[in-house]
């Protein structure tokens, strides 16, 4: 009774499990493709079955030939090894001695002479041909069709060589990766000035936005002044306004500043925000205010008791603010759009230059991944170094409230 | 100024305030009559200045009879004199263009950044060797030098140098200065103002010196918070009732603009296939869609068909994507929401896509999705051929044209929005579960309650408010739908339109079309659809709340 418990429960703990496991992979999938895309060759992101991981084809030297010679999988006396193609595009014929057709030959058609004759074989008039067999004898044979082959040699023996259509040979390959794409779409699309334009609007509309709501919030939560608890069900009423609301005049508002196509415009008004105020002076509210009150008796002013009193305590609730608006500085794409000129490349951030790199997905996937790698992957290193914050930020964006 | 006498302070500071109450009130008249600016300079210049210049007066008359009211608009005239003046300083000697050099230098000096902000990080750590003084005051001081360090060679790295050097000229040129001259001014009214003795001869109290700070400290986000937000949130309801088309013609029209977006007509049809132009006035209708109700045919035609085809993929959309999120996130955090190891690591792997930005998501996907190389279809055929290999049926490769077929293009984005929202619900749902208190759990087993009766009967009931709060967010987000539209469909709009959203419509009407009267009136009706969802949602809630 009891192992049979055990047993039902180890098997819906490995049921979770699978499940579980089947989810993350879901998740995964495509930032693993992103990845392994961005480290491959153009052709190789083009091949049909897809393979994950990016591969190169081998080459080598052959003594005799010049070069590096491509290898191929090729069958040697019924054994599988790897040739180096060492001459592509040879016109070949399939012969046969009229007597025995099913018993072909496969040889280039510069070693063969026509006779001139034609033999009719099953109503079909083909032409005959002396063909050089082993042993230095010709025999005449007919040629039953033709096209073009491979010709391979064995990289250790080179005297062993053989005849293989190159198209459905199956390329020698290994694993490699081509770090080189990241320069070519850094090179291409700006993306290293980009990258430095969203890192600084980032830094700058999260600091200014955690100095703006931590001020705002703490005159929310502790002082008392003339139509405050008004002016915050204001704050609080407008969270809801989505952001297209506002996109015409601030438009016309950056016009009349002079502030079109300039990172002035992503920044600015951009640290004034009612969510950061309303999550600061929620945290703000629950902190006891006997220490505030001291401190005050003692002569403190307010911005001190804020400095060396509030500050300090409230790491965790400025972390999660500061996560929450470096995730939509660093992600927005729509005001960017709007505000800076697509000719005004200088200018771009991240996701503006992935928009105008998507141009490229026809002929590049590679180049075209390894630049969204460069958008997504700096937040996602610091989502896996800090993430209680990220966490904390999603839940306190509304469940605690 | 401190052996100034109490009556010269006041004096002084009367003066001070009667000479700003006259030049604001000149000044907001000239810019408000005969400036050569546009209106909205006008406007946004002219009133303040003028709402000022009372204010100074105001203040004037009131410091002459010792009344405290006095001082405090003193203050306020005074410190927002002082912004005025020293962001208008900022914005004429180019400080807020100059971020656009900055960014271009910014890199070269971003390593000194961290260095320096590393360097501040282990003098910290110094606060917690308390049990070893000596070396705790070293290392503090030693970081705090290192940072200062760092720091300085970060600003020589992105060029602070020769920004000043650029700067120091243009800061005696007669605006700047002028501007600067003035801040000053204010700054040392305000000093005045503030000052211990000139409260107490005004008869300041505790409460009035609260107010004021309160105000001071929420000043910077509520004036910012006017500027960009309540302001323009005001204007863009005033444009919505103009025809502005951004090259110069602004005609007050009141309703056309709504009146044009929502407007239906509803005829009854003689025949199912009776050309529609004999019912509708097609220069100003157009054909919606026809359909069958009670034996008669009726035809649906509307003034801006675009915008109805925009709904009705809205509607759609978060009709497919919010259900399948929300429930699929309730399952993940139900099998999450155990004391298995390994769970902190599964939630973190689903959060991963909504830290992702949105437009290099899209792009992974445009290439997932794509018809003949792309990893979904290829999965599918695999399937198709183990399948047909396995029970040796026969089925067809659908070989979907993801992106490109009417029928499943909305279905493209349902499926990559949920894969990108679904971690960021599971979490919330998580921690909603946590904060249910196990004590019902254990109730509900001694009543006999299995575990699914335990789900519908506990687990639901207790989330109710994490649920209502995940709907409303992911609805909200969902009805906005647009960088992922843009960057995974081209056109945007999809194949006949089957993805045009809302919002997409009003970037078309907006900024392509440059119809911006119309683009702020769609807004409108979209933030309208938004409030009234919510509003539903709260509604329902509540009452469902009523029954516990």
């Amino acid at each position: 009774m009891r192992s049979s418990y055990r047993l039902l429960t180890w098997l819906q703990n490995a049921a979770v499990y699978l499940v579980l496991s089947l989810f993350a992979g879901l998740m995964l999938f495509p930032f693993i493709y992103m990845l392994t895309t961005s480290f491959k060759t153009p052709a190789d992101t083009f091949r049909y079955p897809p393979r994950l991981l990016p591969r190169d084809q081998v080459f080598t030297r052959v003594p005799g030939y010049e070069g590096e010679l491509p290898l191929y999988y090729g069958v040697v006396n019924g054994e599988r090894r790897p040739m180096a193609l060492v001459q592509n595009s040879i016109r070949v014929g399939v012969f046969a001695e009229p007597s025995r057709l099913e018993q072909t030959l496969t040889v280039p058609l510069d070693q063969v002479q026509a006779t001139g004759a034609t033999l009719t074989v099953n109503g079909e008039a083909l032409e005959v041909f002396r063909v050089p067999v082993e042993g230095g004898t010709t025999v005449e044979m007919v040629k039953l069709s033709q096209t073009a082959l491979g010709r391979f040699v064995d990289p250790q023996d080179p005297t062993i060589t053989i005849l293989q259509n190159t198209r459905t040979s199956t390329p020698v390959e290994r694993l490699a990766l081509h770090p080189e794409n990241y320069a070519q779409v850094i090179a291409l699309r700006g993306m290293d000035r980009a990258l430095t334009n969203t890192t600084l609007v980032t830094l700058l509309v999260m600091f200014g936005q955690l100095a703006t709501s931590v001020l705002g919030g703490y005159a929310f939560a502790r002082l008392r002044f003339p139509g405050r608890d008004t002016l915050f069900t204001v704050y609080l009423g407008t969270i809801m306004i989505p952001f297209v609301v506002l996109i015409t005049p601030l438009y016309q508002i950056m016009v009349a500043i002079g502030w079109v196509d300039h990172l002035a415009s992503l920044i600015i008004p951009w640290i004034f925000t009612a969510y950061g105020t309303f999550l600061m002076r929620q945290f703000f509210i629950t902190f006891p205010k006997e220490i505030e009150e001291a401190a005050l008796i003692d002569g403190a002013s307010r911005l001190e008791i804020l400095r060396r009193i509030i500050l300090p305590a409230s790491t965790p609730a400025m972390a999660t603010l500061a996560t929450f608006t470096f995730l939509y500085a660093w992600n927005s794409f729509f005001w960017p759009l709007v505000i800076i000129n697509t000719g005004n490349e200088a200018n771009h951030v991240l996701t503006l230059a992935l928009n105008v790199l998507r141009g490229r997905a026809v002929d590049s996937p590679n180049l075209l991944l390894a630049g969204a790698a460069i958008a997504i992957l700096p937040p996602m290193v610091i989502f896996i170094l800090g993430q209680r914050f990220f966490v904390e930020s999603a839940t306190s964006s509304g469940v605690k409230g | 100024m401190k052996n100034l006498s109490i009556d010269t302070q006041l004096r002084l500071l009367f003066l001070w305030q009667a000479a700003l109450c006259l030049a604001a009130l000149f000044g907001g008249l000239w810019v408000f009559f005969s400036a050569p600016w546009g209106a909205l300079a006008r406007y946004g210049v002219g009133l303040p200045l003028l709402l000022a210049g009372a204010a100074a007066g105001l203040s004037a008359w009131d410091i002459r009879q010792r009344r405290h009211r006095g001082r405090v608009l003193a203050i306020a005239v005074n410190y927002l004199g002082l912004l005025a003046a020293g962001v208008g300083a900022l914005h004429v000697l180019g400080i807020f263009l100059g971020i656009d050099a900055l960014a271009g230098t910014f890199g070269r000096g971003i390593l000194w950044l961290l260095l320096a902000l590393g360097a501040l990080f282990i003098g910290g750590l110094g606060e917690r060797l308390e049990y070893r003084p000596q070396l705790a005051r070293r290392l503090q001081q030693g970081g705090r030098w290192m940072a200062a360090l760092f720091g300085v060679i970060f600003l020589l790295r992105i060029g602070t140098l020769p920004a000043l050097l650029w700067l120091l000229p243009r800061l005696l040129q007669p605006l700047p200065l002028g501007l600067l001259l003035a801040a000053a001014l204010f700054g040392a009214a305000l000093w005045l103002a503030s000052r211990r003795p000139v409260a107490n001869a005004l008869h300041a109290g505790v409460l009035s010196d609260e107010a004021i700070s309160g105000f001071l400290f929420l000043s910077p986000n509520l004036l910012g918070f006017l500027l960009f937000f309540a302001g323009p949130l005001i204007f863009s309801l005033y444009i919505s009732f103009t025809d502005w088309d951004a090259f110069g013609t602004k005609n007050f029209v009141g309703l056309e603009n709504y009146q044009k977006i929502i407007g239906l007509d509803l005829v009854a049809l003689e025949a199912p296939d009776q050309a529609a132009n004999t019912v509708i006035d097609v220069n100003r209708f157009s054909e919606l869609a026809r359909f069958n109700l009670l034996g008669r045919s009726y035809l649906l035609a509307a003034t801006d068909k675009l915008f109805w085809i925009s709904l009705r993929n809205t509607v759609q959309f978060v009709l497919m994507a919010v259900p399948l999120s929300v429930i699929l996130a309730l399952f993940l955090a139900n099998l999450l929401n155990s004391n298995l190891p390994g769970m902190r690591v599964f939630r973190a792997m689903y959060f991963l896509p909504s830290v992702a930005a949105v437009v290099g998501i899209a792009l992974i996907w445009q290439l997932l999705y794509n018809a003949s190389i792309g990893y979904i279809n290829y999965g599918i055929t695999s399937a198709v051929n183990a399948l047909n290999a396995l029970f040796g049926t026969s089925l067809q490769d659908p070989a979907i044209r993801w992106l490109s077929s009417v029928d499943t293009a909305l279905l493209s984005l349902v499926i990559m929005v949920v894969w990108q929202t679904v971690g960021f619900n599971t979490v919330l749902f998580l921690a909603g579960l946590t904060n249910i208190p196990t004590m019902l759990y254990e109730a509900a087993t001694v009543d006999g309650a299995g575990k699914w009766a335990q789900f519908w009967n506990v687990t639901i009931p207790m989330l109710a408010p994490t649920t209502f709060f995940v709907v409303t967010t992911t609805t909200i987000q969902a009805m906005q739908l647009f960088d992922q539209v843009f960057i995974l469909m081209n056109p945007p709009e999809g194949p006949n339109n089957a993805t045009l959203t809302i919002v997409l419509y009003l970037y078309r009407s907006g900024f392509q079309n440059f119809r911006l009267g119309y683009g702020s009136a769609i807004a409108w009706i979209l933030f309208a659809l938004i409030f009234g969802v919510t509003l539903l949602q709260f509604q329902r809630q509540r009452s469902s709340q009523m029954e516990y």
